[in-house]
């Protein structure tokens, strides 16, 4: 588990080792494990023995930490509290042997195991782009434990230990050595060894700024005015971006100013506190939920067809230049695929390559890729005008206006050019694949890829099965999406596929609410406290009402005689064709555009009388969760998604349901499914049909 | 509560209120010297045997520095008032000098004493505002679970609510200062305003340093909102959390149409009717009732309404039987909001301006105002008054005054 040399200089190494793992994590056996060597290391520290100690791996990580099976668990916050203490202990031992420790990373150190990591008086890292260091916990609702938030705050100050913490990145070694969370970089093994004992040599204590007396936190403390001001302004701007929507910033952020007024184990003590009470949260349960288990499930193919080998795609192609084209252009590049960027001239696809190079430049400064792969990456772009340049491409995108008979035309066109092998994928949002795959030759290996904007950000793509559509298309446009380290959900060749039908119920209840008196402000408000990433007029507005109102149409037709019209259909009628107002496009929806700001149209408030005064503040708010959660249920039901996963991280990268709540299906549970039937029941018989639960969602509910 | 009608007011004084900042002309006066300043005028056109004095509760809200370690106390010392003299600084936020008021008349009708000194003092030039910390200002999980704004975002989130234009704000600024240098030209104030002077008995300030005469509505338009950085940075997104019904937040306090920060002490005599006969003092008023009240802390600021309806209430009156009103100017939106709630004829309210004219000594406003309202009602001959100011954490408080 550990293993143990010395040196003749006196400096002990111990090597993380696991048995029967092919990584190194910090569970109780590694902690127990780590037990007697520091008991051996006391001893001979007393004998005067020891000179120092290096920790390093065996193992291709150095160590990573967070026992998310526990962690999602666990709901005893005494036993949440002890544990986290004993890990605490454990850290304040490696940390105070009395002579030098060093860690030398020579792979990725991240979550408890970078806390460990801070926790030993230098870091060494080897220089190699693939490995990964940070505090990535709040990803997950979940923040550092051992001590890292406090520690960190001493060595950078309040300000940056928010700021990384509350971001959750991980860097390569370069960017933490730039970020400061580490001390030095080494090119080889041997370097890094070479330079852990030189600094072991060459220090002669190595006692932490927190155990010395006569040291403060770097840039002051929660009492001094001008931190004080700056922790408001952290805390407002929180506020602002998440409306209380993201629990575990606000807590790193608490932690952070009561943590600076008092001494380290104080501190740490008070970090344990907060600790424990997200860990118990159920927004870290749901977050562990959707971000890891259900993640890990669609990953590993639980939808994927069987018996299909595993497709490595190598040469993209992809049909138009504009913003949607070349986000997925930069997500192919990025991940090392060669791209084929076509446009109607080499001109407007030598543009879409200034998109894609801005693209990189973000991610850059979001330490998503390094300085040096940047060239590379673009490299990997090659700009035509003509299909024939598909020649050899495994797969072609296309990604043009919102017009089938233009899509059929540009994939007709690259067709002529592509072999048996290869196959076409159409970015729609709304055109029925099997439509746009009647004219192809081989409709069999037709398939909707629809990503979403932005398409170098957002990891969800839907992979839509046409009435033609093969299986093996379907494993390989999976395995594809893999490819580019996003979320393939597979959907069915329905209205709005999975995503915006299931968006437009938040839509279209926003809208009925405006003809039930609800005040316009209120509507926008409570949609945001309701976690949605924006209010729900304000996304008709940018969706188009013609559009809101067309999957409707759909919803209708695909019905028949079992449709009940949903109240909307009547405000957006009226707003359409009486009044004018058809979105943001024309500059007038429910809101007024102006160049750079919007408000409300003001005469709303004379077609739609706003006269709810007492209204139920949470009844509005469950209104637009339970209408998006009831139409998932019949995706499901109706086969339109294939899983509870798929359907929740498609709910949360999809259109930004909160994931807070752990994607759409996750909120009955989060919600308590008892009551969740309960109030169902309570608004179809008060506002209709619309919130029957589908028999196949009660019966999902029972089965848990 | 009957026996509250034992307590009276025999006599009102303040200071002269300086700018409080440090070209302000009473930057150099240390605060304790500005409630000496008081102290020594009461003792002296009162001929106070100070020995009889039971007590001297003092507001400050920011008591740190030189106004910490309970500046009542120091002051007395200071000013070589008798020892068995008690001292209590108190902080009820910019309501404290009419807390003072209140919880001297309640001691006296108690039997704790016979007289007692209330008052105030804040040296906003020497103590700025939030000198003192505090969680609810900077801790931000009392903040958020609270959702507390800033003052200012609060002014301008009633403005929004009630649709008060920023015409109508720096209208009503305006008021204020043309009706504070009308009264200061006409010695309205002669009666009760102290001058400070030095160790030397030389004049450092006699008048209101903050009032502009010459103000008018085009220089008032031009100033810059005061709270939008505050609001964008995102207090404006915490405000609609509490009142999702408003599409934005508009910003229309500026530094012209909100209370002035100055410096500034006053004191108020308050006893019982016997005392009065005893020491040969004229009682100029009695404490007709009085009401705290505490409200929606967000907003903050309206808690001046149930204040005064449940003084009203309690002194068995209505509003009709207030003859003159002062509520406290914090903001412009604060007193129109109270205004339109009570229903009042606007010539009977803050009559001789108030502190967006002539500024806002935290601690010492609420006795400055009854000083300000009970000369009024003298000169105009009127009997009934009701004073009230707006705090903090969404408080408020009201007193009635009734001339005998």
């Amino acid at each position: 588990m550990i293993r143990y040399k010395k040196d003749t200089n006196n400096i002990a190494t111990l090597i993380l080792d696991m048995k029967n793992r092919p990584k190194n994590l910090i569970n109780h056996e590694m902690v127990d494990a780590f037990m007697p060597v520091l008991e051996q290391l006391k001893k001979e520290k007393n004998r005067n023995e020891l000179r120092g100690v290096i920790i390093t791996s065996n193992k291709r990580n150095f160590l990573e930490g967070g026992d998310l099976e526990y962690l999602y668990r666990a709901d005893d916050p005494q036993e949440v509290l002890e544990l986290i203490h004993h890990l605490k202990k454990l850290f304040r031992a490696i940390e105070n042997p009395g002579v030098p420790v060093v860690s030398a990373i020579n792979g990725s150190a991240l979550s408890t195991g970078f806390e460990m990591a801070l926790a030993t008086h230098h870091r060494i890292v080897l220089d190699n782009p693939k490995i990964r260091l940070g505090l990535p916990e709040v990803n997950l609702g979940l923040i550092p434990g051992g001590g890292g938030i406090i520690r960190l705050m001493w060595l950078l100050g309040i300000e940056r230990a928010y700021e990384i913490l509350a971001l959750g990145r991980v860097y390569r070694p370069k960017e933490a050595l730039k970020e400061e969370i580490i001390d030095d970089i080494a090119c080889d093994e041997r370097e890094l060894m070479d330079k852990a004992r030189e600094w072991i040599l060459t220090t002669k204590e190595g006692r932490r700024p927190w155990d010395q007396e006569d040291m403060d936190i770097s840039f002051g403390t929660a009492d001094d005015a001008e931190m004080t001001s700056k922790i408001r302004r952290l805390n407002i701007q929180l506020v602002k971006e998440n409306q209380f929507h993201f629990p575990a910033k606000h807590s790193i952020l608490n932690i952070l100013a009561e943590g600076s007024k008092v001494d380290f184990d104080t501190a740490s003590e008070i970090e344990s506190r907060y600790y424990t009470e997200v860990v118990c949260s159920e927004t870290a349960k749901n977050k562990i939920k959707a971000f890891y288990f259900d993640h890990n499930a669609i990953m590993s193919g639980e939808n994927r067809p069987k018996g299909f080998g595993k497709f490595r795609p190598k040469k993209i192609g992809v049909i138009g230049a504009g913003l949607m084209g070349s986000g997925i252009a930069t997500s192919c590049a990025v991940k090392g695929l060669e791209v084929v960027l076509k446009d109607v001239s080499k001109v407007i696809a030598q543009r879409g390559k200034q998109h894609i190079s801005n693209n990189l430049q973000e991610m850059l400064e979001r330490n998503e890729i390094g300085e040096d792969e940047r060239a590379s990456i673009l490299k990997k772009v090659y700009t035509t005008e003509k299909a024939r340049d598909f020649d050899t491409c495994d797969l072609v995108i296309e990604a043009v206006f919102e017009n089938a008979n233009l899509k059929q035309k540009v994939t007709q066109e690259a067709e002529n050019y592509m072999d048996e092998f290869s196959f076409v994928g159409s970015n729609t949002l709304s055109i029925p694949i099997s439509q746009l795959a009647e004219v192809s030759q081989k409709p069999e290996n037709y398939v909707g890829l629809h990503f979403f904007p932005p398409a170098h950000r957002v990891p969800l793509v839907e992979i839509v099965k046409g009435k033609k559509t093969s299986d093996e298309t379907i494993a390989r446009a999976f395995d594809f999406v893999k490819a580019i380290d996003k979320i393939p959900i597979i959907v069915s060749d329905n209205w709005g596929f999975y995503a915006a039908r299931v968006q437009n119920t938040f839509l279209l209840e926003s809208i009925t609410m405006l003809s039930e008196g609800y005040a316009p402000a209120l509507i926008e408000n409570l949609g945001l406290q309701a976690g949605m990433p924006r209010g729900g007029l304000s996304m008709a507005d940018e969706l188009g009402l013609a559009m809101v109102l067309r999957y409707e149409e759909q919803a209708d037709e695909h019905y028949g005689t079992k449709y009940v019209q949903h109240p909307a259909v009547e405000v957006l009628n009226k707003m359409i064709q009486e009044l004018d107002r058809k979105g943001k496009t024309s500059s007038k929806g429910f809101y007024d555009y102006e160049e750079k700001s919007r408000q409300l149209w003001l005469e709303l408030k004379t077609h739609f009388p706003s006269h709810q005064k007492d209204y139920d503040r949470q009844e509005v708010i469950e209104r637009f969760l339970f209408a998006q959660v009831i139409e998932a249920g019949w995706c499901l039901q109706e086969g339109v998604i294939r899983t509870e996963a798929a359907a929740n991280l498609g709910s949360i990268y999809g259109w930004g349901f909160p994931a807070t709540k752990g994607g759409v299906i996750q909120y009955i549970f989060d919600y308590g499914k008892e009551a969740f039937l309960t109030r169902c029941k309570d608004f179809e018989e008060r506002f209709g049909q619309r919130f029957k639960v589908p028999s196949f969602l009660k019966r999902l509910i029972e089965i848990y | 509560m009957k026996q509250l009608k034992n307590a009276y007011i025999y006599d009102s004084i303040r200071t002269p209120r300086g700018e409080g900042k440090s070209s302000g002309a009473l930057y150099q006066v240390k605060p304790v010297d500005l409630l000496t300043t008081t102290l020594c005028a009461l003792e002296k056109r009162n001929k106070l045997p100070t020995e009889q004095v039971s007590d001297a509760i003092i507001g400050c809200v920011s008591p740190v520095n030189g106004q910490g370690y309970n500046i009542a106390k120091t002051a007395l010392l200071y000013s070589n008032w008798s020892d068995c003299v008690g001292g209590m600084q108190l902080n009820r936020f910019c309501t404290s000098g009419l807390e003072a008021i209140n919880l001297a008349a309640v001691k006296i009708a108690a039997g704790h004493g016979d007289l007692i000194i209330a008052g105030g003092v804040e040296s906003m030039s020497r103590v700025p505002l939030r000198s003192d910390g505090g969680a609810l200002i900077n801790d931000p999980e009392v903040i958020n679970k609270v959702k507390y704004l800033p003052q200012g975002v609060a002014a301008d989130l009633i403005a929004s609510l009630e649709h008060f234009s920023r015409e109508q704000l720096d209208e009503y600024a305006l008021q204020s200062h043309q009706r504070a240098s009308q009264a200061w030209k006409e010695g309205y104030f002669k009666n009760s305003i102290i001058p400070v002077v030095d160790q030397n008995e030389l004049v450092v300030l006699d008048k209101d340093e903050h009032i502009r005469p010459n103000a008018d509505l085009e220089g008032l338009a031009q100033l810059a909102p005061s709270f939008r950085f505050a609001g964008e940075l995102g207090y404006e997104s915490m405000a609609l959390q509490k009142y999702p019904e408003l599409e934005k937040l508009q910003y229309r306090h500026t530094a012209g149409n909100s209370s002035g920060m100055v410096d500034g002490a006053a004191l108020v005599l308050i006893g019982s009717e016997e005392i009065g006969k005893r020491l040969d003092l004229q009682p100029r008023a009695k404490i007709r009732n009085f009401a705290l009240a505490g409200g929606e802390p967000t907003i903050m600021l309206t808690g001046t309404i149930t204040a005064a309806q449940k003084a009203l209430e309690r002194a068995e009156m209505s509003a009709k039987d207030i003859d003159l009103w002062e509520c406290n100017e914090a903001f412009a939106s604060v007193v129109l909001k109270f205004q339109q709630a009570m229903n009042i004829n606007p010539k009977n309210l803050n009559v001789n301006g108030g502190s967006i004219a002539m500024g806002h000594p935290l601690g010492a406003t609420g006795s400055i105002l009854v000083g300000t309202l009970l000369d009024e009602l003298e000169r105009r001959d009127l009997k009934t008054g009701l004073v009230t100011l707006c705090a903090g954490g969404g408080m408020g408080v009201a007193t009635i005054i009734e001339r005998v």
